[in-house]
């Protein structure tokens, strides 16, 4: 009797833990987002799809939509881009190839919070880094985090800078796993350099690819800790994200309903996308095994 | 060394070295006084690093950091090591789809759950507590499906054997599978434990008690309220920003390969 339920027991935490942390509160989120309710008081009254419609129809949402768009348009494909082009040339075991690894991936694993407030400072106007440096070819000194379009700018290199050492990891075991005989076919058959990475490589390489896409889009629609030390979501909504308009409305205005009601919103967005990366995860192994 | 690879290996180095500007950068500033500094030359100092921990708090935040992050590490990887052996070694009605329930955590957006949470945990009052700060972040469905994944690896034959020998589920788990995966769990305590460290937006809501901040929280605050008289107290910021990365930085270095290891395996079979 007991031995059966071992396993049970086993699990239970697990169980336990997921239920009450993760999918009661994904109820308690639907549940909350067809109610009006401030915290603080005592009635909830039911208001059905009223708080999405207050989301769909302000202009701070659609706002963020397109920030958090932008930014994951032009962060995406530049982390991809120049990982894969690293990548390539830190795939071999060298000694220097596997310094710049660590270099790299350091970032990864750094502080989000350090890296913002160290990346504060690169682009703060008076005494930052990249006002030293445009001052010392002769150029004048630019508001970065004071301009909306620069704002979002410098998040977006902050981002990669940080990430990309994650994507540059994945390339290389991607590439490493690449039979060597297709190159060793490629070279005997005269092909030049670019022309086996656009013929062989690219081509070998286009499941990681997708992966990474689809996880680095995720994440990106997720950001949210770069830009709450950096910017806090100014200028001007400059650079205010989907997760920073979330936390705006449910813990400083404390709109519980519109807060679920957005939160919703994003989590059906994400589950999509997830369940497309999953797809892509299950055929990828199937295609490495 | 032939001289061209000798070049390579330099350039190699100078690009990591330009990479990571910023914060060597930022790690030289925090040795400089304030006043060196805006006026552009170089004193060095320890000072700004005794301001943070004395004056500002950051030992109590270290500590509170390494407390939470050592207890979600510790609990985080016992609750998914049982559930990966269950999973791995016993055939249980219902098995499929609690691993599946586990598993699906992964791609579950972690925002849904902050609103809900926060109200959890109001309601057990236990915001402004470690326990608030640590009871959500326990369940690692990454974790429990990387070990199990390992634990398959494993022979069936060997506690088979300890089976016959009259040894307890517990005791094979303890003293035959935990041994055998060491490696993958010392993998998922690292990953957990940095994860963990550096987390941001759960602290941010639990918490508003400053004896309570993490370091991440102790850093955003120290940053946003400008200590300087107006502008920024930046070697002074950079001393509390090194505070929170240098832990993370130092054990990098030593266990690197068991970090990738963790990391690209969910990507990269």
């Amino acid at each position: 009797m007991l031995r059966k339920l071992t396993p049970y027991l086993l699990v239970a935490p697990m169980i336990g833990f997921i239920a009450v942390f993760t999918y009661i509160p994904i109820l308690t989120s639907l549940d909350l987002s067809f109610h009006d309710w401030d915290f603080l008081s005592s009635h909830r009254p039911f208001v059905g799809f009223k708080n999405y419609e207050l989301i769909l129809n302000s202009h701070e949402f659609w706002n963020a939509l397109r920030v958090t768009a932008i930014f994951t348009a032009i962060s995406v494909p530049l982390r991809l881009a120049l990982a894969l082009i690293i990548a390539s040339f830190l795939v071999r075991e060298t000694a220097a190839a596997r310094i710049l690894r660590g270099a790299f991936f350091l970032p990864a694993v750094t502080s989000t919070v350090s890296i913002a407030v160290v990346f504060s400072w690169v682009f703060s106007t008076d005494y930052g880094m990249a006002n030293n440096l445009l001052q010392s070819v002769g150029l004048a000194k630019v508001q970065w985090l004071q301009t909306p379009w620069l704002a979002l700018a410098a998040l977006i290199v902050v981002n990669t800078w940080k990430q990309l050492g994650y994507d540059i990891i994945i390339y290389i075991a991607a590439l490493q796993a690449v039979p060597s005989e297709l190159y060793d076919a490629a070279a005997v058959d005269g092909g030049k350099k670019l022309h086996v990475f656009r013929r062989v490589t690219f081509p070998l390489v286009m499941p990681t690819t997708y992966f990474l896409l689809v996880v680095s889009v995720i994440e990106a629609f997720q950001i949210f800790t770069i830009v709450d030390v950096m910017t806090n979501g100014g200028p001007a909504g400059g650079t205010t994200m989907l997760v920073t308009l979330l936390y705006r409305i449910g813990f400083n205005l404390f709109d519980i309903g519109q807060g679920s009601a957005l939160a919703v919103m994003l989590f059906v967005l994400l589950v999509i996308l997830a369940f497309v990366k999953s797809k892509i995860l299950g055929q990828k192994v199937h295609y490495a095994s | 060394m032939l001289p061209r690879q000798r070049l390579l290996t330099f350039i190699a180095l100078a690009c990591g070295v330009l990479f990571l500007l910023p914060v060597l950068w930022s790690i030289w500033m925090s040795f400089q006084t304030a006043n060196a500094y805006y006026t552009g030359g170089f004193e060095f100092t320890f000072d700004n690093y005794a301001r943070a921990i004395g004056q500002y708090n950051f030992a109590q935040y270290l500590l509170n950091s390494i407390i939470v992050s050592g207890l979600v590490t510790l609990v985080g990887l016992i609750v998914a090591t049982m559930a990966a052996f269950a999973f791995a070694r016993f055939s249980f009605p219902g098995n499929d789809l609690l691993f599946g329930l586990t598993v699906a955590t992964l791609m579950i957006p972690s925002h849904i759950s902050l609103i809900p949470n926060y109200l959890t945990l109001a309601n057990a009052g236990l915001l402004d507590t470690y326990a608030g700060l640590i009871l959500p972040a326990i369940s690692n469905g990454f974790a429990a499906f990387f070990l199990r994944q390992y634990m398959r690896g494993i022979p069936k034959a060997l506690d088979e054997a300890a089976y016959m020998d009259g040894a307890r589920p517990l005791q094979v788990l303890w003293r035959v599978i935990v041994p055998i995966s060491k490696p993958a769990i010392m993998s998922m305590g690292l990953y957990i434990f940095i994860t963990e460290w550096n987390s941001y937006i759960w602290p941010l809501v639990a918490v508003s008690e400053q004896d309570l901040y993490t370091l991440q929280l102790g850093l955003s605050r120290l940053y946003r309220i400008n200590p300087g008289e107006g502008a920024i107290d930046w070697p002074l910021v950079m001393a509390a920003s090194a505070i929170s990365m240098l832990p993370v930085i130092v054990g990098f270095v030593i266990v690197e390969k068991h970090l990738v290891r963790g990391m690209t395996s969910g990507a990269v079979k």
